[in-house]
């Protein structure tokens, strides 16, 4: 474990590391646009330069390993001026682009010249042209002209996706990323080269030009897309959700995420949602608030217990499985509990990266909510109960997420054997508002809208906290859990121990508003 | 707030200061009747005055020199607008030189203070305040102006072209 000294910051780092790693460790800030924590080290961008006691030259940090007693800067005039030079080699041939780029706003270069750079460009020679608009793929779009070659996404394809799409072809100045003749950029993975690339040379097709990045807030959550629960963050404005992006865990995704994933912030926004609560009745439809709405099914669950069902999905928090499965047993005495599995085939499967074939988040978890209870239903006796007519009134909570419930409407179909379809849940689901039964929709509040726990495929519980209210009348599980209980809401309200303005608070010499009010209007007539 | 005058000495002979501001009338209507020209109001509405193309009144939208618009969508005016009036829609332009291009933008004039932020943030020369100023409506009338009046409305005689060429840009290696 050798010690090394970065700017006069004292850290130890384990054998091997470089002292990139050092700084990264200390937060010291390093100008860098190739090294990338969760690939391999390539140093060809030059920045990382840095000063070693001893050393007459300047090295670099990414490829340069720490040993016992080093003395590094970055602080020293001669390596300012150093970086200040490369950033220059870099924007040698980089177009003005900035105003149409989408990197714009959260763009490597515009950060390190706003810190490091800062100079006047001396370059008298025209700038070299290249392809600019390259389909890459069904995601990415490639601009060369932006490119700084760090070779980062050529790294991520080769080491983390093992799809090898990407290459550096021609020399020089003329050095271009392009993929292998014949082949598209098309692997499951393909989007984390939008991530990574430090400029704006690699654009999503599915974000380019939808919004500025500094329109957005972001907020760290767990993504749904599947039982990894890889840490993501989600960015919103008050016109809805824009993107996804992974966040680092180490325990979970590393530095990654799926493509697939990406998309979950389609169905958070409100054209994909229930907004309202709906009862329909012998084809006619009505609108209710969902409050009332599930509160009116109290009676009717209290009434006619033994002919009630619940089916689950493993899209809910823990906290409200066990809020929802609790009333059921304890209130109601309601034991027959289902867990809707949607792709029995392939639920088990792992690409061995990250993408699972359960796509639910919390699949564990309400196994574990179930198990609690004691609630041993299988699917079969549901199926038979609906034919039979033994279950009368079914609830479904229905999955957030429909687009990986590729069958769904077979299951409607199934479940529209019940005399009276309870659905909660969050997505629009169409082919619940032409069944014919009675269908009570009581819309719910997505993932992004409430806080609570996901266990992952691993068994790891990861807590995650409400990011923004998309449908504001929509209830969580919890709250139609307590509703149809037939209790009420109560509002956390924030605790004043005495009334703010207090007669005894106030200073000795204070003036009252009656006096002040005569002090004011006094005039002197007689002069005007 | 107290408001107090002190009586002064002065103000009580209040006679002469009457006669003197009655005399500038007189002085001025003489003036006016006899050099017409030199006269310093108008007959508003039927006389109009023409401010200087400084002036910042209603904004333009530039064109290019094919006519097409020439902002680039790249919402640096909505960004720089404090009063948030600006609101544009990006798409992708078929057109690979072109690549980004607004498919709607919209001014809220009534929200609009008239600062030029806009124009100054403009990296493009895409957004100008023209010295056009009376807009007035009857109720009802739409205030948020579109695209469309922006770039082409009459006044402008089939729009007014930008300073900034991006092929001129490029055959100078920039
Ligand atoms: S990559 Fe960065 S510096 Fe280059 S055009 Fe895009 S935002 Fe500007
Ligand atoms: S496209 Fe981006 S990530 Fe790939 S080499 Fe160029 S700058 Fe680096
Ligand atoms: S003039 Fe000022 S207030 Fe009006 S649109 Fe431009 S930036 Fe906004
Ligand atoms: S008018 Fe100018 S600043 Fe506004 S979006 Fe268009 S190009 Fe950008
Ligand atoms: S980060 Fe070290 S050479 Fe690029």
């Amino acid at each position: 474990m050798p010690k090394c000294t970065i700017n006069g910051k004292e850290v130890e780092v384990k054998d091997g590391q470089t002292i990139m790693e050092a700084f990264y460790k200390t937060e010291e800030p390093i100008a860098h646009y190739c090294y990338h924590p969760g690939l391999s080290v390539a140093g060809v961008c030059r920045l990382c330069i840095c000063d070693i006691e001893g050393n007459p030259r300047p090295q670099i940090a990414c490829n340069t390993v720490v040993t016992e007693g080093m003395k590094v800067t970055n602080k020293s005039e001669k390596i300012k001026d150093g970086v200040k030079w490369v950033l220059d080699f870099h924007l040698i041939n980089h177009p003005l682009d900035c105003p149409i780029c989408d990197q714009a706003g959260e763009c490597g270069l515009q950060e390190q010249y706003m810190e490091f750079g800062k100079y006047d460009p001396e370059m008298a020679e025209h700038k070299v042209k290249k392809h600019k608009v390259v389909d890459l793929g069904p995601t990415v779009v490639l601009d060369s002209e932006r490119c700084v070659l760090c070779s980062r996404c050529v790294r991520f394809t080769d080491e983390v996706s093992k799809t090898s799409e990407l290459g550096i072809f021609n020399r020089g100045d003329r050095s271009e990323i392009g993929t292998v003749e014949g082949k598209k950029l098309d692997n499951k993975y393909s989007l984390n080269t939008v991530d990574i690339c430090p400029v704006g040379a690699l654009t999503s097709k599915d974000f380019r030009f939808r919004q500025r990045v500094w329109y957005l807030k972001d907020s760290e959550t767990v993504c749904n897309g599947c039982s990894t629960g890889c840490n993501v963050k989600v960015y919103f404005n008050k016109e809805g959700f824009f993107r996804v992006k992974p966040v680092y865990n180490e325990k979970v995704n590393g530095h990654w995420m799926c493509d697939e994933g990406r998309d979950i912030y389609k169905f958070l926004n409100k054209d994909a949602r229930f907004t309202t609560g709906i009862v329909r009745q012998n084809g006619a439809q009505t609108e209710m608030a969902p409050g009332a709405l599930a509160k009116e099914l109290h009676k009717e669950i209290k009434a006619k217990k033994d002919q009630v069902a619940m089916v689950l999905t493993g899209q809910y928090t823990v906290e409200e499985y066990e809020a929802m499965v609790s009333s059921m047993v304890k209130e109601f005495g309601v034991t027959k509990i289902y867990h809707w599995v949607n792709n029995k085939e392939s639920f088990d499967s792992f690409d061995g990266l990250l993408l699972r074939g359960d796509k639910n988040p919390n699949t564990k978890g309400l196994l574990q909510v179930l198990e609690k209870h004691q609630i041993k239903g299988v699917w079969g006796d549901l199926e038979a109960g609906l034919k039979n007519k033994s279950i009368k009134t079914l609830i479904v909570a229905g999955p957030e997420n429909k687009a990986v419930f590729d069958n769904l409407e077979s299951y409607v179909k199934l479940f529209s054997q019940a005399e009276h379809l309870v659905w909660l849940g969050a997505a629009k689901v169409d082919s619940l508002l032409s069944l014919n039964n009675k269908v009570s929709i009581v819309p719910l509040k997505t993932f992004v809208e409430k806080e609570g726990t996901f266990v992952n495929a691993a068994g790891l519980e990861q807590k995650f906290k409400r990011a923004t209210t998309v449908v504001h009348e929509a209830l969580t599980l919890t709250e139609t859990a307590i509703l149809m209980s037939g209790k009420n809401l109560t509002v956390p309200m924030a605790q004043i121990e005495k009334p703010a303005f207090l007669e005894n608070k106030r200073r000795q010499d204070q003036v009252m508003l009656e006096n002040r009010k005569k002090n004011e209007f006094v005039f002197k007539r007689g002069s005007l | 707030m107290s408001v107090v005058q002190k009586a002064g000495q002065s103000s009580k002979w209040y006679l002469p200061g009457i006669v003197t501001g009655l005399g500038i009338t007189l002085k001025h209507m003489i003036k006016n009747i006899v050099s017409k020209k030199q006269m310093v109001t108008l007959n508003y509405p039927e006389e109009k005055y023409e401010y200087s193309s400084r002036f910042k009144g209603n904004h333009i939208l530039t064109v290019k020199k094919d006519g097409n618009i020439r902002c680039t969508a790249c919402m640096l005016c909505a960004t720089n607008c404090p009063a948030e009036c600006i609101k544009i829609t990006a798409d992708e332009n078929p057109d690979p030189k072109v690549e980004k291009f607004p498919i709607a933008y919209e001014i809220d004039i009534l929200r609009c203070v008239f600062c030029g932020f806009c124009e100054e943030a403009c990296p493009v020369d895409a957004i100008r305040l023209g010295p056009e100023w009376q807009t007035p409506g009857l109720s009802g009338t739409n205030f948020t102006y579109d695209i469309n009046h922006l770039a082409y409305r009459p006044s402008l005689k089939g729009g007014i072209q930008s300073h900034v060429d991006d092929e001129e840009r490029h055959k100078e290696g920039i």
